[in-house]
């Protein structure tokens, strides 16, 4: 899949809030850390077609977890960082820093 | 963590979990509920359960494409890995429908207007239609919850000979009944029932309930089986015993559904009593919330003497033609066995009839004039879709053109299109089944208030139906406007010189077709919603020739075990005294029927005319009503005089005519003092003397003339009817004084029930119900269809705006004016929208007979109604394409010019 190396933008979004959780990480947490630190409103079901799609890459891997009553019953499904998920969002990292690099916009933009 | 208050409030919302269960792959479902359950519980405790319910439900509608888009791909790339061989640069067709859906999500995205005009109009087609078959299907189509609802047969009698039109209460004799079940092979389980009311005593509680008495056990019949309990045994049925049945309404609000109570005592009308079983929580019959066995042979109750009802079961691969055939062959029998002794069985008639056809017959035109409309509503979204999808694909030519000079075959285009199309279509598929669930919700809770059997549920029957729709007109949509871009000319496109070129013109064509049609199928949803609306008019201003305000109505049986023929009277003559007491009261009559609904007729012969033979004699509607009946209900005195206190049953019987049977039956000279007799002339009933004439009344509905209204006074009835109406005129809003009306009536009687209490008007307005709901319905339609239709030419409008950019700034350098231009932009849709309000109205000509049980004095070609709606369709084209064309005439020339 060498077409495939780059993160689109919600992918880096996911896997980055993977990380910050460690292995807090579940459907909850992950679309909670994404909404409070983006401000955009986000949908369980998109965060989960990313996942899927990261674990199938070998970005993030995930076991099952407990059922709980306050779950309606249901078990947790959590994600944790793969060391190729590490590789990918340095790159990607890399890859942004450099187009920034000597880069001064107008007002507005400087935080993007 | 808060851990969930779990209670129903705060439970997810079934449908948008099940939504998203569609779309969540089996491995997912837990996860992906569970985190939704998890935090929805947290959000009732932290911000009420309305903004939880909120919250899921914008989760649910987000999560759903995603899902849907990951599940194709993954399916895609497992094909692929399993089938790696095949060409590199080729994909496999499962991974280029991924590809596909990828595409339409982000063309949607770009254009959320577009999409959000695209699913609103197809989610409130695909919702009223949703609404209104689930309505039609729960009240008309299927309205009993009993199994085999074909199978399950009223029988019904007719006695021409005493004028007596086919009906299906109180029409059969114990001697009757069992001529039918013994003498039927077609026929299973038939009971029969009689009805009363009785006073249930159970603990401290007593309620006054609706009874059906029963000789048979009508479970069985029904095809269903109690909630709690038993149904009655055979040998109770037979000798009768002191058991009883409960509907599951009552156990449930009276008795506090307490399921003890099954098997244990209660009291009857003061007698013991034991409660047997409960009646399952739906399908009452007749609205009946006691059972009791009673059988009742003929030696109690004469062959002459029908007040039974008969439902029964055809044998399992019977049809009703056969059932129908024995029937036909046991009326005959009876005929020429008890002739001599009845004569009324001359001609008379057994009939059966499904039991949903008895009961719901009457709403049946209403019903499928609300189908078809709510059908041609669906049909004009689609056209409308259509349209927007062509305009919109119009719009993209560029973008297509690119795409395939960037290599993408024809084929790949069309389907990207129909991917588009279809993507859009089923989300304002799930976008109408939310509305039509909400909107079947509203019907409910609307329809809980009214007499009607049956059961509002948005059901898989429906769901299916929708969903198929939805996604025909997907692929309906999809394919003219993808057939249209494929045929598009590369090079023409990529120059985008479009619509002047000549090849613009012809696909502006197919648009302004569209706009035809719509205004078409509009001007004929408005056509019906302005006959309707008309009839109701005039309907309105018909004088009913009684006051409908400020009466209080109720009905009072009093039991012949307790109440001797001759103390009904006393009894009546009693209540209307002590009730014209009560403060507020007015006046007080009793009445045995009253308008709309007066039922009961009898053959009348006036003396001095000619007898030609029994059958030739007229027929009058024949009222009992107490003096003060006119008075009470406001139907004034023409001539002569009332009823008084005089008139009792030691002087000469005297009677009332309304105008209509004073000049229709009346063979002449005055009538007042002319004598009649019931029955014929060697009736035993002592002949009566005309004292007076009323105005007539609408007595059997406003839409109905006036018929010929014998009133006798109820002080010379002998009590031979021991059920009344009382009357109560009130100078205060009527239910109030209804207190202190059952204060009087217990006071004289603590054990009699007073049932079927309403107001005047409220029966009134009942009686006009279907009409009103249709009419409502229709012209919310026909506004939705302007809607529509509005939408549809603004579009055109605009989009022929944008593609003459060049054409106008042309126009404007050489010197044309704006008003020039806007009449040129106007122009182009006044014909289509002329030749579809023409074929509209046309059409609506013709399907207006369909609708002709509904109007009243119009007729479907009313000349005002199809010239009103031609002129608020051509005002509203107008209004729809001058914005835009007003937009298009202020354009700089200069920047026009330079437009590409």
């Amino acid at each position: 899949m060498r077409h495939r190396r780059f993160l689109g933008e919600f992918e880096q979004l996911v896997l980055l809030a993977v990380g910050h959780l460690g292995e807090e990480g579940y459907g909850v947490t992950i679309r909670r850390e994404i909404e409070h630190r983006t401000r955009r409103s986000v949908a369980i079901g998109a965060v989960y077609a990313t996942l899927d799609r990261l674990e199938e890459k070998g970005y993030v891997t995930s076991w099952e977890g407990e059922a709980a009553p306050y779950r309606g019953g249901r078990s947790k499904r959590h994600f944790r960082l793969r060391a190729a998920g590490v590789q990918a969002l340095a790159a990607s990292r890399r890859m942004l820093d450099a187009m920034w690099e000597g880069l001064e916009l107008p007002s507005g933009a400087r935080r993007a | 963590m808060s851990h969930g208050v779990h209670g129903p409030r705060g439970r997810p919302p079934l449908l948008a979990e099940w939504l998203l269960r569609a779309a969540l792959a089996a491995g997912d479902r837990d996860s992906v509920l569970g985190d939704l359950a998890e935090e929805h519980a947290e959000r009732v405790t932290g911000y009420g359960t309305g903004a939880a319910r909120l919250w899921y439900w914008r989760q649910a509608i987000g999560s759903a494409a995603p899902l849907v888009v990951r599940r194709l791909e993954k399916l895609a790339t497992g094909r692929r890995s399993r089938s790696r061989s095949r060409s590199k640069s080729g994909s496999s067709p499962m991974e280029r429908l991924g590809q596909d859906l990828r595409f339409s999500l982000r063309a949607i995205q770009k254009n959320p207007g577009f999409a959000a005009i695209v699913v609103l109009t197809l989610g409130l087609g695909i919702g009223a239609n949703t609404v209104v078959y689930s309505t039609v299907d729960g009240i008309v189509l299927n309205p009993f919850p009993f199994p085999e609802p074909d199978r399950l047969v009223g029988v019904g009698t007719a006695f021409p000979k005493l004028n007596q039109e086919l009906g299906f209460v109180e029409i059969l004799s114990p001697a009757e009944y069992l001529d039918i079940r013994d003498g039927s092979r077609t026929l299973e389980n038939v009971v029969a029932w009689d009805m009363g009311n009785r006073q249930l005593t159970v603990g401290e509680t007593t309620e006054n309930l609706f009874s059906g008495f029963w000789w048979g056990d009508a479970f069985p019949t029904l095809g269903v089986r109690p909630a709690l309990g038993r149904g009655f045994l055979l040998e109770e049925i037979e000798r009768g015993d002191p058991v009883a049945i409960i509907s599951h309404r009552v156990w449930e609000t009276r008795f506090g559904g307490d399921s003890s109570l099954v098997g244990g005592a209660v009291m009857m009308n003061g007698e013991p009593y034991t409660l047997v079983g409960i009646m399952p929580s739906k399908g009452l019959i007749f609205g009946m919330d006691l059972w009791i066995p009673m059988p009742v042979g003929p030696e109690v109750f004469p062959r002459g003497r029908r007040q039974f009802q008969v439902l029964a079961r055809a044998a399992p691969g019977t049809s009703l033609e056969e059932v129908q055939a024995e029937l036909d062959g046991i009326a005959g029998r009876v005929e020429s066995e008890f002739l001599g002794e009845f004569p009324e069985y001359e001609g008379w008639r057994l009939v059966a009839r499904t039991w949903n056809d008895i009961n719901v017959s009457q709403l049946r035109p209403a019903a499928l004039i609300l189908l078809g409309a709510v059908g041609f509503v669906l049909l004009l979204v689609c056209v409308n879709v259509a349209g927007l999808l062509l305009s919109r694909s119009l719009a993209r030519q560029r973008e297509m053109a690119v795409r395939s000079a960037l290599g993408a075959g024809r084929l790949r285009i069309v389907r990207q299109l129909l991917t588009e199309s279809i993507v859009l279509a089923l989300v304002g598929g799930a976008f109408g089944v939310g509305l039509g669930y909400l909107g079947i919700r509203g019907v409910a809770y609307v329809l809980a208030s009214l007499p009607l059997s049956g059961d509002v549920t948005l059901n898989l029957r429906v769901l299916a139906v929708t969903g198929a729709v939805s996604l025909a007109a997907g692929l309906l949509f999809g394919l003219v406007p993808a057939l249209n871009a494929a045929r598009s000319d590369l090079q023409t496109a990529l120059r985008n010189e479009t619509l002047a070129a000549a090849g613009g013109f012809r696909r502006l064509r197919l648009q302004r077709v569209f706009v035809g049609i719509e205004v078409a199928l509009a001007a004929v949803l408005l056509v019906g919603g302005g006959l309707l609306i008309n009839s109701f008019v005039r309907l309105q201003s018909i004088n009913p020739g009684f006051a409908v305000e400020n009466v209080l109505t109720m009905r009072l049986t009093l039991a012949r075990e307790r109440y001797a023929a001759e103390e009904v009277e006393p009894f009546f003559t009693e209540v209307r005294r002590r009730l014209s007491s009560i403060p507020g009261v007015a006046q007080v009559a009793s009445v045995s029927q009253y308008p709309p609904i007066v039922f009961s007729s009898r053959q009348i012969w006036f003396e001095g005319t000619e007898m030609v033979g029994e059958e030739t004699l007229p027929t009058s509607y024949l009222s009992i009503a107490s003096p003060e009946y006119f008075g009470t209900m406001r139907i004034p005195m023409k001539r002569g005089r009332d009823f008084s206190d005089a008139d009792t049953r030691d002087t000469p019987f005297v009677a009332v005519l309304n105008e209509t049977a004073a000049r229709r039956l009346v063979p002449g000279g005055d009538p007042i003092g002319s004598r009649f007799r019931i029955g014929g002339p060697d009736s035993e009933i002592p002949p009566f003397e005309v004292v007076g004439i009323v105005g007539d009344t609408h007595n059997r509905g406003l839409e109905i003339p006036p018929q010929s209204e014998i009133y006798v006074s109820s002080l010379q009835a002998d009590g031979v009817w021991n059920q009344l109406f009382l009357m109560v005129r009130t100078t205060v809003e009527p239910r109030s004084v209804l207190p202190a009306v059952r204060r009087e009536i217990q006071s004289l009687d603590p054990e009699q029930p007073v049932y079927a209490i309403r107001t005047l008007a409220e029966t009134f307005a009942g009686s006009q119900f279907t009409r009103r709901v249709s009419t409502r319905m229709l012209i919310l339609f026909g506004g939705f269809a302007l809607i529509l239709a509005a939408v549809g030419i603004y579009g055109v409008v605009s989009l022929a705006a944008s593609q003459r950019t060049r054409e106008i700034g042309v126009r404007m350098a050489l010197g044309a004016q704006e008003g020039q231009v806007r009449s040129l932009m106007v122009r182009q849709v006044l014909i289509p929208v002329g030749l579809g309000a023409l074929a509209g109205l046309a059409g609506s000509i013709a399907l207006g007979r369909l609708l002709s049980g509904l109007l009243f004095q119009v007729s479907p070609g009313d000349p005002l109604t199809l010239a009103t709606v031609a002129t608020v369709l051509v005002g509203i084209a107008l209004a729809a394409s001058y914005v835009p064309a007003r937009r298009a005439s202020r354009l700089d020339p200069v920047s026009a010019l330079r437009s590409d």
